[in-house]
């Protein structure tokens, strides 16, 4: 009706947050009933006109949709409805829905994969898993990984854990929702929505040892790559392509480049960029932090800074006293990926996503960058999202007050 | 559309009027127009709704929050634009209308809608003022001959829009003067006459013939416009008066509001007595008056009686009492069933409610009283509450209980269209047609006793199935 729900203005104070409006709020549980009741009711009535027993029954009867009047008014004319209207041929075919489709799950990898950690979910022993993957295996580990959660929940098995290196080209969502202790490692690449969901495990894709390819100039994986993470690592020797980190709220990745509108809508987690970045980087994001190696120094111009500021690497102050925790070289648990405090320590951070990035791929841009580390610092901007650095220093605030008062 | 949050921050505020003692002195209009930036003002507190209900509470759908948003921008030539788009009269329905619109503006959840109608007066007032409304002459003829008759607001905005779309069109009137109900109906305090004069004129530029004091079925047969003209509209208005069928209901002292208000408004045009009066002056000066109707004819004669100087004014109503604030969740956006006060009302006058007149009393054929009877409605009929008869003291009685249907001897029975079971000229809104050949019927003519806007709208949507008829397609808009 109104359609102002994006606006904190609804007049009747059902879609706003403004405690003026919603004390208009009159609505009650019982009114929702009623309305159902009564739309069952009319739905009843209609079909029982037209003959109809079953929602079924009705399904796909387009010979008996009456639209007269809609084509009649003026603003119909010149829409041709007739091949939306087409009744279909099915040659004693049902037309509703009678049949489930086979999603072809018992021929996936996964099952595969399942059945060679047996030991890795039955008792935590470590296994070491070696396949070849091609583009026709999508969400590999995704099944994997739900028998990991099945087992050991949000948690997951100890790191590397269950340690699967492929090689080849990996389908669509390849370490889709991996858990915590399961790490992929592929040498290939990857096609879209790597590590979509990615809900604590590592994924690793690198460069096969004989390609002569620059890894900071060629794609090795593909759009929206870590789409909705919210834990785990990500570590990609080579360019991703758009939309990189889209939605993510707490994974870890580093690649040496991205395609347009990098970092899209992030609310946390830490993505270093060890090359280009396209345009619209960071539109919409408001948590984590990015590092962005800037060489020809116009990355700004290929920033949306809408939400964000873009900020030089600088020592940190005296007030890094304030910390509550400095960034360690190793992940400790799903919860805690080694980042340390976000306000502080940004050199350490960078220094060692880049030391963990060659260690999982073999980076030559990353070593390179660590070998020149002096120089090469200087050259990283920091992205920072306005609001969270605001909201981290008010936590901060807060944290420092209460501790006052325990003091005293 | 106006601003977002336009309704937030400023309350609703609707035009004023002037003082009960002063605009008592005459009979000119006494709304006060807001000034422009409060307008604007008002304007922003439009808020775009995704489905605006007002499109439909607007009987004329209206595209109001467009031309809110147009006016809260200072673009008010386009604002125009837009209004005349869907309304061919707005300064009439800025003025008269009882403007349900406002009923079902999401606003009036709150009882605070956009004071839409205000708006679009200023609007239209505006546009005379700075000339941009002008004559739309048609650039082709269609060589297509249209009679309509009744210049009411049906006939009106019927024979103005077949006149844009080409046709030569004659507009016959039985009265002295153009404007039906809305001429002679309603007094000069709420809508001043030159407003209907002026369009007249717009009208005649456009290629309109103005023929008054032609009354069809008496001085032109119905046979003979339908010789003579491709088509024929009726847009004659529903003017049968409900009747008073009680004892002593024949006396001079009883009469019909139309009447009343009729010699008023002439009188206020500078007719002299003659003209104004051919049957015998009928005021209300000095005499205690009773208005036998609750509604908008009855306040209209509250209004007028009080202006010529009348002892008492009251008014009675055979309907109980209606709530002062309606059920909104049952109502909105519908019109709702309440209390409503009217200006007249505002100037003096005792209302009472759920009245039955039972006897007029008189001696020597001269009224003297109005013998009532309290009436209870709670078992849902009307029944007398037994021993409740009063005499309310009375010089003149005014009848304002309604109109039955349209008057039938004269054009209705001369063109033997077929009636519905109301008694109102059968035809339905998409065709307008009635069961004679090119016969086409608008307006209260068609659907009874209604509002000004609805008639504004039948005849628009009569002039379009006429236009379709003749050249078998067309462009007037729904």
């Amino acid at each position: 009706m109104m359609r102002k729900c994006h606006l904190n203005t609804c007049p009747v104070g059902v879609a706003t947050q403004d405690p003026k409006l919603r004390a208009k709020f009159t609505g009650q549980p019982e009114h929702v009933i009623n309305y159902f009741f009564f739309v069952a009711e009319e739905l009843r009535a209609i079909m029982a006109e037209m003959g109809f027993r079953t929602i079924e029954e009705m399904t796909g009867r387009v010979d008996r949709i009456d639209m007269n009047k809609a084509i009649h008014h003026w603003k119909a004319q010149g829409i041709d409805l007739s091949k939306l209207l087409h009744v279909v041929d099915t040659k004693g075919l049902p037309l509703h829905h009678t049949e489930t489709q086979d999603h072809g799950l018992d021929k996936a990898l996964d099952q595969d994969l399942i059945k060679a950690s047996a030991a890795a979910l039955e008792s935590g022993d470590a296994v070491h898993i070696e396949r070849e993957v091609k583009s026709l295996n999508r969400t590999v580990g995704a099944m994997l990984s739900g028998e990991v959660a099945k087992k050991y929940g949000h948690k997951g098995l100890p790191e590397n854990t269950i340690q699967i290196a492929f090689t080849g080209v990996a389908g669509q969502s390849f370490g889709a929702f991996l858990a915590h202790g399961v790490t992929l490692e592929l040498t290939g690449d990857a096609n879209d929505y790597v590590g979509k969901g990615l809900s604590g495990g590592r994924v690793i894709v690198k460069q096969p040892a004989h390609v002569k390819r620059e890894p900071t100039e060629n794609i090795i994986v593909g759009n929206t790559v870590l789409y909705g993470a919210i834990a785990g690592e990500a570590y990609f020797s080579g360019v991703a392509g758009e939309r990189f980190a889209v939605r993510n709220s707490g994974a870890l990745a580093v690649v040496e480049g991205t395609g347009d509108h990098g970092c899209e809508y992030m609310t946390g987690g830490v993505v270093a960029v060890l090359g280009r970045t396209g345009r619209n980087f960071a539109a919409g994001m408001s948590g984590g932090v990015a590092y962005v190696y800037d060489e020809d120094g116009l990355f700004r111009e290929r920033c949306n800074l809408a939400m964000v500021d873009v900020e030089a690497i600088t020592p940190d102050g005296s007030d890094a006293e304030n910390s509550t925790g400095a960034p360690t070289q190793r992940a400790s648990n799903v919860h805690d990926f080694g980042m340390g405090d976000m306000l502080y320590h940004s050199a350490d951070r960078l220094r060692i996503l880049l030391e963990r990035h060659v260690l999982y791929t073999g980076s030559k841009r990353a070593r390179a960058i660590l070998d020149d580390w002096a120089n090469a610092l200087g050259k990283f901007v920091k992205v920072m999202p306005k609001d969270y650095k605001r909201a981290l220093k008010q936590l901060e605030g807060e944290r420092l007050a209460a501790a006052n008062v325990a003091a005293e | 559309m106006g601003k977002a949050t336009g309704f937030l921050e400023l309350d609703r505020q609707d035009r004023t009027y002037s003082d009960a003692k002063e605009r008592l002195t005459h009979y000119k209009e006494f709304v006060v127009p807001l000034p422009e930036d409060r307008l604007k003002g008002q304007a922003s507190r439009c808020m775009n709704c995704g489905i605006p209900y007002c499109h439909n509470g607007c009987p004329v759908n209206n595209i109001i929050p467009d031309w809110n948003h147009l006016v809260y921008e200072g673009d008010w030539r386009n604002a125009l634009e837009v209004l005349q788009s869907t309304n061919n009269f707005p300064e009439f329905t800025g003025r008269i209308c009882p403007a349900p619109c406002e009923a079902s503006c999401t606003l009036n959840i709150d009882d605070a809608p956009v004071t839409i109608k205000s708006i679009e007066c200023a609007i239209v007032d505006k546009g005379w003022e700075e000339g941009w409304i002008t004559p739309q002459i048609p650039t082709r003829k269609t060589g297509k001959s249209v009679a309509v008759v009744g210049s009411g607001p049906a006939g009106m905005a019927c024979a103005q829009q077949l006149a844009r779309a080409g046709h030569s069109v004659t507009l016959f009137e039985k009265n002295d003067r153009m404007g039906g109900l809305m001429r002679y109906g309603i007094p000069d305090f709420k809508m001043e006459k030159d407003q209907i004069s002026r369009r007249l004129m717009q009208m005649q530029a456009e290629g309109v013939v103005l023929k008054t004091s032609t009354e069809v079925g008496v001085q032109v047969s119905m046979e003979s416009l339908r010789e003579n003209f491709d088509a024929v509209v009726m847009s004659g208005g529903a003017e049968d008066p409900r009747q008073l069928t009680i004892p002593g209901a024949e006396m001079a002292g009883v009469r019909l509001a139309m009447e009343f208000l009729t010699q008023q408004n002439k009188r206020n045009a500078g007719d002299d007595e003659v003209r104004a009066a051919p049957r015998g002056t009928l005021t209300a000066t000095g005499k205690h008056v009773i208005v036998i109707g609750g509604g908008d004819t009855g306040s209209d004669c509250v209004g007028t009686s009080n202006r010529q100087g009348a002892a008492s004014v009251t008014q009675i109503e055979i309907m109980p009492k209606p709530p002062i604030k309606e059920d909104k969740a049952m109502n909105w956006p519908d019109w709702p069933l309440k209390l409503r006060t009217s200006s007249s009302h505002e100037e003096g006058c005792d209302r009472d409610w759920a009245i039955n007149a039972k006897r007029v009393v008189g001696e020597n054929g001269k009224v003297t009283g109005l013998e009532c009877v309290r009436l209870d409605w709670s078992n849902g009929r009307m029944e007398e509450v037994a021993g409740s008869e009063f005499i309310l003291e009375a010089d003149l009685i005014l009848l304002a209980m309604g109109f039955v249907g349209p008057v039938k001897p004269g054009m209705v029975e001369q063109s033997e269209v077929v009636l519905d079971v109301r008694g109102n000229v059968a035809a339905n809104v998409s065709d307008y047609k009635t069961s004679q050949e090119n016969v086409f019927a608008c307006g209260d003519m068609r659907r009874g006793q209604s509002l000004v806007v609805w008639a504004i709208r039948e005849g628009r949507q009569c002039a379009r199935a006429v236009d379709l008829q003749l050249m078998g397609s067309t462009t007037l808009p729904v």
